[in-house]
């Protein structure tokens, strides 16, 4: 026998202990994938009220931040593509950074030049990075999420996350090395 | 079998973001011991992946935003 519908108040508890509760993460995640604050407010309002519409759908106890991360990206990528007519076309994989750490062994193997940029030149290094690499890195090294719930996510094999993590740390590595070395943090290796 | 510096490297990230079988990682931690240039490169590693998270989480959605989320949802 079918349980009957929850009602309007069991659904909004349900809905506010599982979901409004990673509020957070969802607007740390939409920062990084518009760059601007107001676009990130409007990504998370319109991910919550598509979560709320199909709550129902929800499996309750399972992996809700992920649910909800998976309607997010989906709500972003549809609206990127109407506004960005010619979406990155550099073929992402292909690229391969540099590593920094060759580099850097001599002069500061704790990498102290790090701690010397400030917070807002670290996210602009990430805003700078192509799409796949930004949100595979920011859903592992900010969010703390495994390989496999990123692929979920994502919907692209493990492999992919591995790789994509990979090189997009190495990208970033490589632009706060630049920037480091630019500003006289450290003395880098010429070229 | 010894693990090699070129296999240590390899598994580096999937080493430090625990995604390796233990038996695996317990063959990275005998290299590591033995082999002070990989340690040193995992330890960068470590150290910038930790930056990077200290750097980035300290953000949290804004006041407001949650008050409109509620106000749309629940008409509040």
């Amino acid at each position: 026998m079918a349980l009957p519908p929850p009602s309007t108040d069991q659904k909004r508890e349900s809905f506010e202990k599982e979901a409004l509760v990673h509020l957070d993460v969802l607007y740390r995640v939409a920062l990084r994938l518009t760059s601007n604050p107001s676009d990130a407010d409007d990504l998370v309002q319109e991910t919550m009220l598509k979560a709320y519409r199909s709550w129902d759908q929800y499996q309750q106890g399972t992996n809700a931040k992920a649910w909800l991360l998976t309607i997010l990206r989906h709500a972003f990528i549809n609206e990127y593509r109407r506004r960005v007519r010619h979406p990155e076309t550099v073929d992402v994989d292909a690229i391969e950074p540099f590593a920094v750490f060759p580099d850097v062994q001599d002069e500061d193997p704790q990498g102290a030049f790090f701690d010397k940029i400030v917070d807002d030149q670290v996210l602009k290094a990430i805003d700078q990075l192509p799409v796949v690499f930004r949100e595979t890195l920011v859903l592992s090294d900010v969010e703390g999420m495994s390989y496999q719930e990123i692929a979920d996510i994502l919907k692209v094999p493990v492999g992919t996350v591995k790789s994509r993590l990979f090189r997009a740390r190495h990208l970033l590595q490589a632009k706060l090395y630049d920037y480091a070395v630019e500003m006289g943090y450290i003395k880098g290796s010429p070229a | 079998m010894n693990m090699n510096c070129r296999e240590c490297v390899e598994h580096l990230y999937e080493f430090l973001d625990r995604e390796l079988t233990p038996e695996l990682e317990r063959e990275i931690r005998a290299h590591l011991e033995d082999c002070p240039p990989c340690e040193e490169q995992y330890d960068f590693e470590e150290l910038f992946l930790k930056f990077l998270r200290a750097r980035c989480r300290t953000q949290g959605a804004p006041p407001e935003l949650k008050k409109r989320v509620l106000r749309e949802l629940f008409g509040e």
